[in-house]
Parts: C-alpha cells; structure tokens; sequence
C-alpha cells in the first residue's frame, strides 16, 4: 500500500510540472521572439528592442495601426466595464431578492448567456444591427452593446455568490435599527459587497480586453480594430515579430489588472480582519471565473 | 416601507431589460432570418418578421444537407474532434487539478498561481505561440526533425486542430475541476480505504461518483465553446477538409451572400447544445436524487 | 409538403428535439425585389442605367479625411503618404477578402467608403442595381486617357460611367522553383500540378469561388467560366472535390505571403500576387525561388475604382482615382503592389526595364495579346450564382 501511495505522489507531480511547462513554454516563447533582432517569428536572430520600439515605422511604438488598435481595446474594455458593472450589481441584487415566476424568468435570463457560444451571440446581434436596430452603426458602439450583453451575466454570478455568503442577517440588523430598506442597502449592504464589485472590475475587464468573436462579428473594419482581432488578422502570413510584441502588451495588461485586483482585494479583507489575504483574494476571482 | 419591495424590481429591471432587447430579441432574429426569404437580386436575406409567414424552405435546404449532403461531413467532423479533443483534456486536466486539490502541499499557491497564468493569457496569444512553433521553421518543427519526425503540422491536420482545441480550452476545464475536487468530502474515500478498498477501488467506485456533477459541469463548461468555435480552426489549418460547425457560420455570416444559412446553422448548433445541456440537467438532477436517498 | 420534411428532418438531426408547433403553423413566401441586373459580356457590352448625377464640374477638394475600402496590401503605403501631404488630408483604409462580403456590407451599411479599390466586373451590376454608386465626373480625372484604348470604354460599364480601370492581371500558378520542377507545367496539361497530390498540405486555392470553380473547368478543359449547366458546374464540384481529397488544399488569399515565406509549394493565384510576393521574401532569399505558369487557357481580368453614392468626400475621391492613373504614382504603386496598371504608358518592357522584376518572373506579365485572349469572368444572373455557390459550399465544406 505504501508503494501505491509513494508511485501515485511520483507520477502526478510529473504531470502537473509537465502541464505547466506544455501550457506556458510556448507563451514564453513568443514573448521571447518579440526582442528577435530579424523579421523572423521562428528563427531567432540575436537580441534587440527593434520591433518594439527601434524601428521606425514597424515597432509597437512606432506603428499607428497597432496603436490604434491598442486605444481601442482599452476604450472598449473600460466603458464596457463602467457600464455592466453597475447594471451587473443592481440585476444581481434586486433578483436575489426576486420571489416567484419573476425570479424565475430572470434567473433563466441571465443563466443562458453563460452557456451559449460566443458565436452564437455574435451571429445573432450582427443579424440584429443590421436588420433589425439599423440605427446601431457597427464599429465601436455595436461592440460595445455585445460585450456588456455578454458580461452581464458574469458580474450577476459573482455578485450573487457574494450576496449569499454575505447572508441577509446584516440588513435585517440594520432595519430592526430603524434603517429604511434603501439605507440599509445604500450603508450596511453595499460595503460588504466590495469583493464582489472589484472582481467583477477584473473579470470583465479582461473579459472584453481579450474578446474576439463578439467584437470581430461586430466590428466594421480597421476603424474598430481591437488588438486581438489584428493579432488573427496577421497570424498567417508575414507578420513581424511586432505582432509578438503586440500580444505580450495585451497579455501584460490582463495580469496588470489582475494583479492590482489581487492586491486591491487582500488588502481590503486586511482591513476587514479577514484572514486568507492573497490566496483567499486569488479565490475570489478564480471561483468568479469558473 | 409601503413603496419599498418594488426596490427589487426595480433594481433587476435595467439588467433585465437589456438582456431581454440584446439577448431574447436577436435569437427571434436569427429565426426571422433562417426562415426569411432571399433576395432575387443580391440572394441577400429579407427576415420574415411575421412568425405565421415563415418559409421553411432554406432551412429544409440546410437541414437535407446535415442529413446526407456536404454537411453532413461538418457536423460529424465538428462532433470527433469536440469529443476527440474533451476526452484528451480529461485526460491532462483531471490528474491535475486532482494533484492540486490533494497533494499540492506547501507548493499550493505556487501551482496554483501557475496553472491559472494560462487562464489569463489571451487565448489568440497563445494560439499565435503554437502557430510559430508549428511553422515549418518554427522550434517545435525543428525539434521534431532531429528525430527525423518531417511533417507540415499546419497544413489542415485534424490532429493539429484537436491538439489546439486541448491547449486552448484545457485551462476552463482545470479549475472547475480543481473547485469540485477541492470541496469534496474525503474522509469517505479515506473510509472506503478502511473498509479494505483498493485505492483504485476507492477512486472508482467512491471519488469518481461523487465528482460526477462538477465532471459534468467541466465537460459542458469547455463543450460549448467548442462547437461553436472557429478561430483555432482557422489559425492552425485553415484547410476545408477540417472544417468545422463554427467555420460555416462564420463564412455563410460574414463570408457570403448567404447569411440565412448562417442563421439556420446558428439554430441547429443552439438545438445542438441544448440536447447536450438536458443531459447535463438530467444527469446532475439524478445525481441530487441518488444523494437524497 | 415542405413543411413536412422540414419537421422531420429536424427531429432527426435534433434527436426528437421539441419544437413548439405553433411556430410550424403556416407557410407563406414574401419576395422582395429590386430592380434588375443589368450584365455587359465581351459580347454585348452594357451602358450600365444611369442613377443619380455626378459632381458638378470645377468644385474644390475637400479636407478631411478619405476612407478607402481596398484589398490588403493593395495599395502602396508611400503613395498614399504622398497623397496625404499634397493634399492635406488623411486617408484611412478599410480592407475587404471577398466581393461578396463587401457587396453585402456596403449594402447593410457596415462599410461606408469614400472611394472603393480592386472590385471587379463580377460584382459590378450588383452594385449598380443596388444603386451604391455615383456616375464619375471625368473633368476631375484628365489622366483618364492614360488608360490602355480596350479599357477606357470597357464591356461591363461602356464609357466607364461608374468605373476607371485600375489594375490588369491573369489567373495561373504561382509555385516556388526550388521545390517544383517548372517542367510539370510544359509537358502535359499544366493544370494537373494543382491534383498532384505530391503537393498535400502545400497547396492553396484563392478564396474565390468564381476563379476557383474556373480553376476545375480549365483543368478539365472547358473554357465557358460564366456557364449556367448545371452538368458542366456538377462535374466541376466532383474535380474540385478530387482536388481537395488528393491535396488537402488552403482556401485564402494569402499566397503572396505563404509563398515567399517557404509555407507553401504551389498556389493557383492571380499574377499580380506574385510579383507582390517578391517583397515578402525573408532577406536573403533569391527571387529566383518564385515561380509563375501563365497557362494558356486562363482568365484575364482588369479591376477598377469607384466612388459610392454615400461618399462624404467625393472630389477627393475623384482626385484619388486620377492620381493613380499618373504614370510615375502607377509605377511607383506597382514596385509595392506588384500588380500591373492598366495604363498603355507602362508596357510589359517599361516594367521590365524598372529592374524591379527578375527575369524569372516576367512570364507573369500581362502583355495586351495574352490580356485580349483570356477568358473573362462576368456577372452571373442570380439563379446561375446560386448554382455556382452551392459548388463552392460543397468543397468548403470538407
């Protein structure tokens, strides 16, 4: 028995170290390929910083397009995020609270964008602006409605996981104390829900920062263009290593956000005398995620 | 206090609202235009927005050709590989997240740091890397001519497509894994060991029944992205002879004059996706059911 | 009748899927037409009807900016820096892969231009019928008459009412000389090589389905590409299929990258391609490498440019056209784009003298004999382009 057990503990660290290679190595690789000193994205030509910011016309830096992709991924991601947070929050806290057939109807409106493929939203709202709402131009405003069509649900699943540990205990406290329902919502419930709030933040946002179908589907050429629909556009063929470049900025951006999540969200339950810090803030968005 | 329960509705209308006109509205959408008519000129789609003057005939078209026609190929195509491809992730992604739910030790934060980053890491970035190492001069291909293994791993192989489908959508299906494993209840196991079970026994017939719902819940999690998927298609093949369900509406949507057979393709794909989903309901209902008894 | 079939076909692909009856509840059709397709041939050339007015004459060029809808890589970057700084104004570029995804954008209003480059007599009489052009004032364009005489009054738009030629070019097989004996494409039927399956995974087709389904006549030796027999269409989707089964072929248009990066052998393309392909060689590597065929049966094309009807800078644009039409702007935007002007003051010998062509390229020129003897590609009635699509869903669809 003692054998089973030590040959088990053997072989799954194998597998596991294994994975974490197979899944990142390759990443680090491109990442890599960025400082290539040649044009090539496969063969490696000596260290330099030419596609990110030596070349003149070509580098990251240098390349209008790309920037201008980079301004519209950002842009996108923000304004989606201040928008279907707050409609996020408040869906998830009046249908908490929701009883009977209407609780029903809105907990299956808000639980079928989950499982539906992207493509499927894509398609139908790129059918629906340009049949149907024609006054919604495609570009910047269609992608826009998509995406936070597509987020809502997420910040109601976050929320709600966030409501039902918070439990209704507090507010009832604060309403025995002669809050109205709107106060003790506005001071007692609001608070707490911090956690929630900032990994819907983090979630959506990098969410939308790395969306491509919906965006593509709803995009009306180079005007709109969002870093990861150039990175598809210019897999195939010639691109330079300045593509590499491209995508390690956008990869860079998610973990910044991430990680200001991360510590924002530690930090928070320091202050509020949670234990965990780190690893229970990690969970927070992870768990939110899955 | 007499005004105040309409808080709720309140609150739940805008979120409600929006889902309903950008959600509900464009799927009556999708079907106005599957069963619309067809421009004489343009062949372009008119959408029937009147349900009682529905026109069948392109989606009978459509369907004709699921049945015995060239799509016939896409749709069984796009079934091996989503199977093909979850069977694999299974594969890598249980021990995995079983490993980081039981044995990670002091090394948990670490692993589990780790086995996120690819989560986090833009899903086109990480097709962009396999594309480079793919390519004839690319690492990976040189690497694998020392063993004098010569072969195009981009030129349209169904392999390629399914390794990339793994790579791709493995890392959604470590950590909802890794969320059910880490809530079970192991002193059961540890009770079965008792009893005198093997521990593959244990695993069998005590560990594997108990994650079942979470399995499932993983399965259907990475399932229905990857029917409707078409990107990783296109990146690492490109080659009609993977064609898959996603790569046809993508073309009859975006590609063609045609797009009331994307539209009949985005309805047979959701019908798709809801039998598999009823089976999850069912079987995660059974699953609740064998728990109370 | 129909409905029936639809229900059952529909509970055995959903597995007995229920689908509420209610919405089965009735049949009923509501066609929309719009106009009619107005198709010149070499044949009977068309005056094209006549929408709408062109620009007054003598009006002063706007600023702003100028949006054109163009191909990849279709124009050449300096030249449009130039354009910007003698006129003063910006140019943004949004790029098209197939005519008939722009057609339908421009219609459903996705794509706004000011100026459209590369569309092709293909797609013209949709565009006329959907009255998504404006006539063009030529007072704006006096290097008209650069044009070479057959395309200044060509066969889809007689007096180029709507349309200036821009580009001429043919369709054959670009391949790379260090991996494909070019001998393949003398001794026998040259079109073979594209069923070779000694070229599996090497291989690519344009993403195009009129010049491909072409590709499958010509090699079976029909020469009608604008035919509405469903026999002789039938028995193209069969070759074309065979094609994909023996060669496992790529679908784009991407070739002028695939190539000179070493991903590919062989393409059947357009010449134009090859020679654009020229600036895609990694350094170091010959010309030498890049190969044409230029088979003897084969479509010859011309494309042309145009303004909408909803262009917001239309002078601008008028402009635009006639500063591609100057010799030196046509010849400098050649040694990008690789495609040969349509201009009779640049000859196959003037190119040839620019040295940016290697010797072993010049077999994909298009002299004016080789252009007159091609076949040309041309609209198709909407019945026939369904025909012709449904082939083309057959071999995508793997």
């Amino acid at each position: 028995m003692n054998t089973m057990t030590r040959r088990r503990i053997s072989f799954l660290p194998v597998i596991i170290w294994g994975y974490i290679t197979w899944s990142l190595v390759p990443v680090i690789i491109a990442v890599a390929y960025s400082f290539n000193d040649g044009r090539s994205r496969t063969v490696w030509q000596g260290f330099s910083l030419r596609w990110w910011i030596g070349d003149p016309n070509a580098s990251v830096f240098h390349d209008a397009s790309m920037r201008h992709a980079i301004f519209n991924s950002l842009i996108l991601a923000v304004t989606t995020v201040a928008i279907v947070v707050p409609i996020g929050i408040s869906l998830a806290v009046g249908a908490h609270r929701l009883r009977g057939r209407s609780a029903t109807a809105v907990q299956g409106l808000t639980s079928i964008p989950l499982i539906t493929p992207e493509i499927v939203v894509g398609a139908a709202l790129l059918l629906t602006f340009t049949r149907l709402f024609t006054g919604i131009p495609l570009g910047f405003p269609a992608q826009l409605l998509g995406n936070v069509t597509f987020s809502i649900s997420a910040v109601v699943v976050i929320v709600r996981a966030r409501l039902v540990s918070i439990g209704s205990g507090f507010e009832e406290a604060a309403r025995d104390l002669g809050a109205t329902r709107f106060q003790a919502l506005r001071y007692v419930l609001m608070p707490m829900l911090w956690p929630s709030v900032m990994a819907s933040l983090v979630v959506v946002f990098a969410t939308v920062i790395d969306d491509f179908v919906i965006t593509s589907f709803l995009s009306s050429g180079v005007e709109s263009e969002t870093v990861p629909l150039r990175i598809y556009s210019s897999v195939k063929g010639g691109a330079t290593p300045a593509l590499n470049a491209l995508a390690t900025l956008l990869v860079l951006t998610s973990f910044t956000v991430l990680i200001c999540g991360l510590f924002g969200l530690s930090l928070w339950r320091k202050r509020h005398g949670d234990k965990g810090g780190l690893r229970a803030a990690l969970s927070d968005i992870t768990q939110a995620d899955a | 206090m007499k005004r105040s329960p309409r808080i709720w509705p309140a609150l739940a209308a805008p979120g409600a609202t929006w889902l309903l006109a950008l959600f509900g509205i464009p799927f009556y959408a999708v079907a106005c235009v599957a069963f619309g008519t067809i421009d004489p000129i343009f062949r372009d789609a008119i959408p029937q927005w009147n349900p009682l003057a529905w026109d069948f005939g392109q989606a009978n078209e459509v369907l004709q050709s699921a049945i015995s026609g060239p799509l016939q190929g896409v749709f069984l195509r796009t079934i091996v590989y989503v199977i093909a491809a979850m069977i694999i992730s299974f594969a890598v992604g249980f021990p995995v997240a079983y490993f980081l739910a039981r044995h990670a030790g002091k090394h948990k934060l670490l692993l589990l740091t780790l086995v996120i980053v690819p989560f986090w890491v833009n899903y086109l970035m990480r097709m962009l890397a396999w594309v480079n190492l793919l390519s004839p001069s690319g690492l990976f291909s040189r690497f694998m001519g020392i063993f004098g293994i010569h072969y195009n791993w981009l030129d349209g192989s169904p392999i390629t497509v399914i390794f990339g489908l793994v790579y791709g959508y493995v890392p959604f299906l470590i950590l909802p894994m890794y969320a059910t494993l880490e809530r079970l209840d192991w002193r059961l196991v540890e009770a079965a060991r008792d009893l005198g079970a093997t521990s593959r026994q244990a695993f069998r017939l005590v560990t594997v029944p108990m994650a079942q719902a979470g399995m499932a819940a993983a399965a259907i999690l990475i399932a229905l992205p990857m029917f409707g998927d078409y990107y990783t298609n296109d990146l690492l093949s490109r080659s009609p002879r993977t064609e898959m369900l996603g790569n046809q509406i993508d073309f009859y949507i975006n590609n063609s004059q045609q797009p009331q057979r994307g539209a009949v393709l985005v309805m047979m794909l959701s019908a798709l996706l809801l039998v598999a989903l009823s089976w999850y309901l069912r079987s995660t209902a059974r699953y609740a059911k064998e728990r109370v008894k | 009748m129909l409905r029936r079939d639809f229900l059952r076909n529909l509970v055995i692909t959903t597995g007995g899927l229920v689908v509420a009856p209610s919405i089965l509840s009735a049949c009923g059709t509501s066609a929309t037409s719009t106009g009619e397709l107005v198709i010149g041939t070499p044949t009977s050339p068309t005056k094209l009807p006549t929408n709408g007015e062109a620009i007054a004459d003598g009006l002063a060029e706007e600023k702003g900016t100028l949006e054109i809808l163009n191909w990849a890589d279709y124009t050449n970057p300096e030249v449009i820096a130039d354009f910007e700084k003698l006129f003063g104004v910006t140019v943004k570029t949004s790029i098209y892969d197939t005519e008939e995804a722009a057609v339908a954008k421009l219609r459903n209003g996705t794509l706004k231009p000011d100026l459209i480059i590369g569309m092709t007599d293909t797609a013209l009489a949709r565009l006329v019928a959907a009255d998504l052009l404006q006539p063009l004032n030529k007072s704006y364009i006096p290097h008209f008459s650069n044009l070479i005489d057959g395309l200044q009054s060509p066969y889809y738009d007689v007096d180029s009412q709507y349309t200036v030629a821009h580009v001429i070019y043919a369709n054959g097989i670009a391949y790379r000389t260090d991996r494909i004996d070019s001998s393949v494409f003398t001794s026998g039927n040259g079109y073979d090589a594209m069923w070779d399956s000694a070229h599996k995974g090497k291989l690519a087709v344009l993403d195009s389905y009129r010049d491909t389904i072409s590709l499958a006549m010509f090699q079976a030796g029909n020469n009608d590409v604008n035919t509405i027999d469903a026999d002789i269409l039938s028995a193209a989707q069969e070759n074309l299929i065979r094609l994909r089964d023996s060669t496992n072929p790529k679908v784009d248009i991407l070739s002028y990258q695939e190539l000179p990066a070493g991903n590919r052998d062989i393409a059947f393309t357009w010449s134009g391609d090859i020679l654009t392909a020229l600036g895609y060689l990694p350094e170091g590597v010959s010309p030498e490498v890049l190969g044409f065929w230029y088979p003897e049966q084969t479509i010859t094309a011309n494309d042309f440019l145009c303004v909408p009807k909803e262009s917001k800078v239309p002078v601008l644009a008028h402009k635009f056209i006639d500063y591609l039409l100057d010799t030196d702007v046509a010849l400098k935007n050649q040694t990008y784009v690789g495609y040969q002007p349509a201009l009779s003051t640049i000859t196959v010998d003037t190119l040839l003298s620019s040295g940016t062509i290697p010797e072993s390229l010049k077999d994909s020129l298009v002299t004016p004999e080789k252009y007159d003897s091609g076949q040309r590609l041309v609209s198709l009635s909407p019945d026939a382009d369904a025909l012709w699509l449904d082939v083309w869903a057959a071999f995508t669809a793997g």
